[in-house]
């Protein structure tokens, strides 16, 4: 299996005022396609921020971050910009759909940042995730006429529209109730499984950390173990 | 702005304002106003002007008006009590503009006062009078701005009536509220006026009647009106020119002492004056010409006509002739821009700030955009769009609305109260004429607010960071 992902002692902290927070102290690991991995930790452990790093939303204050073979640490804002577009996509705990758009437009609007797809092809492709999601009835609802789960439906089909290298979630069903939230790990991982996408998920809940084949745990900016489904340390 | 007409970009906008309507609907009305205030006060402005204009040169002044080079104050609805020098070789200026093919017709006038001289219970009563001295037949033709309200207007030359006064009807209301007296049309009065050489002429006349000005009534109400003979005998504006005199005599006037003049005595031509020989005075009083062109926008080369016949005149157009009657739509229109500047100074700072509001309340919608890669000109586009759209459509409504209103008062034009009407066009309604100059600014001055509003939140949107994605929406 390819390494996609592969961070190298990256570091990040910010200034409090005049006080140093230091979020990442050192953090290596290397991600490679297809897995279904979680980062997990308690609250400011520095998982999210790893998910930052890797999505190319913040810049590190040193290390390494090289996804799909580039080194993105020291990018431009436009460079940074158009690897979100067309190699990383986001799941967000709190949905962050488009309020104003529908279903359907919230899924097309990531293709219609870049150029290249037809409008045929553009609508094939986002009817065939609607349908994957389980959508097809709600296609004109916009989100404030959905329900929670609905929402984050929306939000995996607009993160999978451009066929990205990694989607990263993070707390994909913190918002969530219990059971709704087993459906929508059930259907990322089913996505993983039959198309191979690639995920990453921040979480602190166990019952999703026990659904990932990779567990990789942090506590105060430091990675505290590194396991696979099989036990073994990666 | 490589996104700037991206559909997704303006769908974005357009929903957000729909999604936004109180706030949007507050924004829009004052675009509305200041678009209907640009497009219908501008019209009303512009209309004011062209009516103004007509107005002006149709009663008031003409054209433009030629008077004495040797003078240093310009003609004025307003200099009777220290008139003008009168034009010199008026007769040969009136010869020449009536053979000019660009003249449509001209008046001489005499701007002068005087006192009718009447006998009241026995006593002498002079009553003090402004007056233009006109060609009647000419002035009539030039500028028919006189209603004959009682008696009538000046005959034809050689007629009974072709001499005399005719008064304005505010004359007639001031003479009886200060003197008590009312002049009949028909009753001989005695005119009286301090000559240039500073003794009093008297001349026989009668008052031909009263009028009432059809325009400007603001100026036309103090004027009264005088025939140019009975000015000319009033003023001594007859004789001969000095250039006709025999030499000897020029020489006499010219003389430095009493032994020079009687040295003249001695000279052969002296005692011989060819009577024959002598021209009448080449001098009517006349204090300007008024002048109508057939063509106003030949002006400037009539003038260079006038410079080039080497006549002893300056000239000056309408606008500078009729005092500030000409500026009183400039200043109008001054005034409409102004508050329309004003309010979109306000809408530019209620835009920019409502806004500013929007984009802080958006912070996770940006970072949202930007972190499914989204470019910054993207999110410019959104805002920028937002901005165009909502202005242009509250735009489009100030302009139908100027329009429904135009449209409502038709032909007959704008009634104006008559003080306000006199003073802007002359009196009666202003005929409102539609051109594209206020719609375009209109939509101009829309574009450039919704432009200049939307700079500083744009930076302010395109500086939020995709980390706000992560904060929620």
């Amino acid at each position: 299996m390819s390494t996609i992902i592969e961070l190298g002692d990256v570091k990040k902290h910010y200034m409090l005022g005049t006080t140093k927070v230091e979020a990442l102290r050192g953090v290596s690991f290397q991600i490679t396609r297809g897995e279904f991995t979680a980062i997990a930790g308690p609250s400011g452990s520095g998982k999210s921020t790893i998910l930052n790093m890797v999505g190319c939303i913040d810049n590190p204050s040193s290390g390494t971050i090289i996804i799909g073979g580039d080194d993105v640490s020291g990018l431009s804002d436009k460079r940074l910009t158009k690897y979100r577009r067309s190699t990383i996509s986001f799941i967000f705990q709190s949905f962050n759909l488009i309020p104003v758009l529908n279903v359907y437009e919230n899924i097309e609007l990531p293709l219609l940042l870049e150029k290249g797809m037809n409008e045929a092809d553009r609508k094939a492709h986002v009817m065939q995730l609607i349908e994957e999601v389980g959508l097809t009835d709600r296609i004109k609802n916009k989100p404030n006429q959905l329900s929670g789960g609905q929402r984050q439906r929306v939000a995996i089909a607009r993160a999978l529209v451009t066929k990205p290298l990694v989607v990263l979630a993070d707390e994909p069903t913190a918002n969530l109730d219990s059971v709704t939230g087993a459906k929508i790990l059930e259907l990322m991982e089913d996505l993983n499984k039959r198309q191979g996408t690639t995920f990453v998920f921040s979480t602190h809940d166990h019952t999703i950390m026990d659904k990932a084949r990779r567990v990789i745990s942090i506590q105060d900016g430091l990675i505290t173990s590194d396991v696979s489904k099989a036990g073994l340390a990666v | 702005m490589r996104d700037l007409f991206k559909p997704a970009a303006i769908r974005i906008a357009l929903r957000s304002i729909l999604r936004r309507k109180v706030r949007m609907l507050l924004i829009g009305s004052l675009v509305t106003i200041g678009t209907f205030l640009i497009v219908f006060g501008g019209t009303f402005a512009s209309s004011a002007q062209s009516e103004s204009k007509k107005a002006i040169v149709g009663y008031f002044t003409g054209d433009l008006e030629l008077y004495s080079n040797r003078s240093k104050e310009v003609p004025s609805p307003f200099s009777f009590t220290t008139p003008l020098p009168v034009v010199e070789d008026s007769r040969k200026i009136e010869a020449w503009l009536d053979g000019n093919p660009d003249v449509q017709s001209f008046v001489s006038i005499g701007q002068n006062y005087g006192l009718i001289s009447i006998e009241k219970d026995g006593n002498k009563l002079d009553l003090p009078i402004l007056f233009y001295a006109v060609d009647t037949a000419r002035y009539q033709k030039t500028f028919d701005n006189l209603q004959v309200t009682t008696g009538q207007y000046f005959g034809a030359e050689g007629s009974a009536t072709s001499q005399g006064i005719l008064l304005s009807e505010a004359q007639k209301k001031a003479y009886h509220d200060k003197y008590g007296v009312t002049l009949e049309p028909g009753q001989k009065v005695t005119l009286l006026s301090l000559t240039g050489g500073g003794s009093v002429n008297a001349v026989p006349s009668q008052v031909l009647g009263y009028f009432a000005p059809r325009h400007y009534s603001n100026v036309f109400d103090y004027i009264n009106f005088m025939d140019m003979r009975t000015y000319s005998s009033l003023f001594n504006f007859t004789g001969i020119t000095s250039g006709s005199l025999p030499t000897s005599m020029n020489d006499a006037f010219a003389a430095t002492s009493d032994d020079a003049i009687f040295d003249l005595a001695d000279t052969a031509a002296f005692d011989k004056l060819d009577v024959a020989a002598l021209s009448k005075e080449d001098l009517t009083g006349s204090t300007q010409i008024a002048i109508k062109l057939k063509d106003s926008s030949r002006a400037e080369a009539f003038l260079k006509d006038v410079e080039a016949q080497g006549f002893q005149v300056k000239s000056i157009p309408w606008n500078k002739a009729s005092s500030f009657f000409a500026s009183v739509a400039d200043i109008l229109q001054a005034v409409i821009y102004g508050a329309t500047f004003l309010i979109f100074l306000i809408v530019v700072f209620i835009l920019m700030n409502t806004l500013i509001i929007n984009i802080l309340e958006r912070t996770g919608e940006i970072g949202t955009l930007r972190a499914i890669g989204a470019d910054k000109s993207f999110v410019s586009a959104i805002f920028l769009w937002e901005s165009i759209l909502l202005n242009l459509f509250a735009a489009i409504v100030g302009i139908g609305l100027s329009l429904l209103l135009i449209a409502s008062f038709g032909s007959g034009g704008v009634k104006l109260p008559d003080i306000v009407a006199q003073y802007l066009v002359g009196g009666g309604a202003l005929k409102l004429v539609i051109s594209p100059v206020p719609f375009l600014t209109g939509v101009g001055l829309v574009l450039v607010v919704s432009f200049l509003a939307t700079l500083y939140p744009i930076r302010v949107a395109v500086n939020v960071s995709p980390l706000k994605a992560m904060s929620g929406n």
